[in-house]
């Protein structure tokens, strides 16, 4: 009979003993692994929607345009650098910037202005799927115009109601028009909801009398698995005399929090799996204790601390490894659940932001390779951590004493 | 531990030898001198039993010439080894591969059959499975057990629980059998049963024992009868 065949009969032995052994670790790699699918979930989704609302992945500014917005700081032969980024596998968009006075009835507020190309901004971004009230933009309508959902509010405007934008031109003659509200947007993240007004690139050419030349370049890589780092510096070599940025640079805050969310998922898993090595602790204990007797006669004739040591990780081993599979396969479909389903927080919250980032209400689980297996490989290494001091004290048994134990 | 060192050598006339061997234990303030400068020598093939009032250290001896327990002072010899030089891994090998033990209750592991519990001890040493079987087999049959093997101890008697650790003890033909009050937990019949079962394997095999009993039967079989009174010998006699 061998270690592994002996030691999967002491875990059958104490039958209850194990199987709430078993079930703590399951229960808390099951709990585990959708805590962090939901991590994920969240984290994801925050990436999610500052990136493809808004930032895109790559921008690319005239250098100081980002400290000093102004209208004049151009990017020019954009259409050049568009097609330069294609054949490097990029896709991008142009963008136009400016600011001016909304006003509707009584109400008026200042707007960023964005002068997009409707084909090539739905390629970048997802914006024009989240139009809440109305429709997106579209080429016949030249008048029509999207806005945020607090500046509707503020502004007190419904789909269908007139605005009259004014400012100052590129000529620094007084740029006004009239323009009517298209759609109005869901809430996707502060800057956005607050001043957010879209409208058609020729359309902001025309009211701002610019000609030629656009702001920013949004880029978005079409093979995600390439380093956004590497396209970085690759994008900076290309064009040494523009700003090339990747989203963590643009939206630092962003990164960190995404950053973060690694050490908080260990942090969670580390106390939740306190208690499971509570358990594993305690369990392998008593059954060491209560064969003192047993290890002794088993040294006696001839069994080494260390076969007494491996005998009880084995034991320990076996455990944990079913705990590993039943925590996987119940585990995964729970997360699986949440994943489709998602938790419905609409009642707690409606258009929740945090730091300018636009949270859905709909909490969804993401199951991710990490998020299954780093609370499985974490319960393992914890329940062998565990069971350190009771092989220690069953390989250290003294026979003589062992034997006449009581 | 390489098995050639340890043949049953004829050559060697004591399996066992103690040179003033004392065990001092503390019990709280006090010293309890449990073996008290013992001196004794037992030859290959002896059917030898360690009488004497309880804590007497009867027991005591036995754990030291095991190699269980270490003597305060003085020096135990099994076959050539003086077991004071030898590391605590080389000491389980020599439990392994030289002796058997047999206590007195309790001796065998519960999750295993009878068979199982038989083989142990020859697995442990890393003889293979098949070639196992077979002594295993006789062994179980010599002791009364055949049709056995597949009980589990706590579908056993004591007796028959005996009967396995006994089995246990010699499968691996040790040079010494050391048994702790072997027939305490049985009835007197189930002792008689079991002595004669030792006695055959030490005639007819020449498996040398070395019992600690109270039990006048023991004794009384014994061909050589050691008293112990306060940790001294009392007095060695041989018979028949
Ligand atoms: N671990 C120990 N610590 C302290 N004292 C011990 C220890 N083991 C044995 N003794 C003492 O040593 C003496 C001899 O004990 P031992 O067990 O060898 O006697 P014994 O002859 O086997 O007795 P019994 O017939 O009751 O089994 C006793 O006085 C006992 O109390
Ligand atoms: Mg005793």
């Amino acid at each position: 009979m061998n270690l592994i065949a002996l030691a999967a009969r002491n875990v059958n032995r104490n039958r209850h003993r194990s199987l709430v052994t078993i079930g703590a670790m399951t229960f808390a790699g099951m709990i585990m692994i959708l805590y962090a699918s939901l991590m994920e979930g969240l984290f994801l989704s925050t990436e999610r929607n500052a990136l493809a609302m808004n930032i895109g992945e790559l921008q690319i500014h005239v250098k100081g345009y980002r400290d000093d917005p102004d209208l004049y700081t151009k990017i020019e032969g954009s259409e050049k650098i568009i097609s330069k980024l294609a054949a490097n596998g990029m896709t991008a968009s142009p963008r136009l910037f400016g600011f001016a006075l909304a006003a509707a009835g009584i109400s008026s507020a200042g707007v960023q202005l964005r002068g997009i190309n409707l084909e090539l901004e739905s390629k970048v971004t997802r914006i024009h799927e989240h139009v809440y009230k109305g429709e997106w933009l579209n080429r016949v309508d030249m008048k029509g115009v999207v806005l945020g959902r607090k500046l509707a509010r503020t502004l007190s405007v419904n789909v269908g109601d007139e605005l009259v934008i004014v400012g100052q031109a590129a000529d620094g003659s007084m740029a006004n028009d009239l323009f009517q509200v298209k759609g109005i947007l869901k809430g996707v993240g502060e800057e956005i909801d607050r001043g957010g007004f879209y409208m058609l690139d020729t359309s902001f050419r025309e009211l701002m009398g610019l000609t030629n030349g656009i702001h920013e370049i949004v880029i978005v890589r079409d093979d995600k698995t390439v380093e956004i780092e590497q396209v970085t510096d690759k994008l900076s070599a290309i064009f040494p005399h523009y700003e090339v940025l990747n989203w963590r640079k643009l939206q630092p805050l962003i990164a960190e929090i995404l950053d973060l969310s690694d050490i908080n998922i260990y942090i969670m898993l580390f106390i939740t799996y306190i208690a499971v090595a509570m358990v594993v602790l305690n369990a392998m204990l008593m059954s060491v204790f209560e064969r003192i007797r047993e290890f002794g006669v088993m040294r006696a004739i001839g069994v080494g601390p260390w076969q007494l040591f491996s005998l009880i990780y084995t034991e320990t081993l076996i455990q944990v490894c079913i705990a590993v599979v039943l925590a996987f396969i119940f585990g995964l479909p729970l997360a699986w659940y949440f994943q489709l389903n998602g938790i419905d927080l609409t009642q707690f919250i409606s258009g929740m932001s945090f730091g300018g980032i636009a949270f859905d209400p709909i909490w969804r689980a993401e199951l991710t390779q990490r998020s299954v297996m780093a609370p499985l490989v974490t319960l393992v290494l914890i329940a062998l951590v565990a069971v350190l001091y009771p092989a220690i004290k069953a390989a250290v048994i003294q026979p003589v004493k062992a034997i006449h134990y009581r | 531990m390489a098995g050639e060192v340890h043949t049953n050598n004829p050559a060697i006339k004591d399996i066992v030898r103690l040179e003033s061997v004392s065990k001092v234990y503390q019990q709280g303030q006090l010293e309890v001198r449990a073996v008290d400068n013992v001196s004794l020598e037992i030859d290959t093939g002896d059917f030898c039993a360690l009488c004497g009032p309880s804590g007497s250290g009867k027991t005591t001896v036995l754990n030291m010439i095991g190699g269980l327990d270490v003597p305060s002072s003085g020096q135990v010899w099994l076959e050539n080894h003086n077991l004071a030089r030898l590391s605590r891994s080389e000491l389980a090998s020599i439990r392994r591969d030289r002796i058997g033990f047999v206590f007195q209750a309790y001796n065998l592991i519960p999750v295993m059959t009878a068979y199982e519990n038989a083989e142990f001890v020859l697995r442990l040493q890393g003889v293979p499975e098949s070639e196992c079987h077979e002594q295993v087999m006789m062994i179980l049959d010599e002791v009364g057990l055949k049709g056995m093997e597949h009980r589990r101890p706590d579908e056993m008697s004591g007796g028959q629980q005996q009967r396995v650790a006994i089995a246990r003890a010699i499968v691996t033909r040790p040079a010494i059998v050391l048994a702790d009050e072997p027939t305490a937990n049985v009835d007197s019949a189930t002792a008689d049963a079991l002595l004669d079962l030792m006695q055959k394997l030490n005639q007819e095999d020449g498996v040398s024992f070395l019992f600690s009993t109270h039990d006048q039967r023991v004794m009384d079989r014994a061909r050589r009868l050691i008293r112990l009174r306060d940790g001294r010998i009392e007095s060695d006699e041989a018979r028949r």
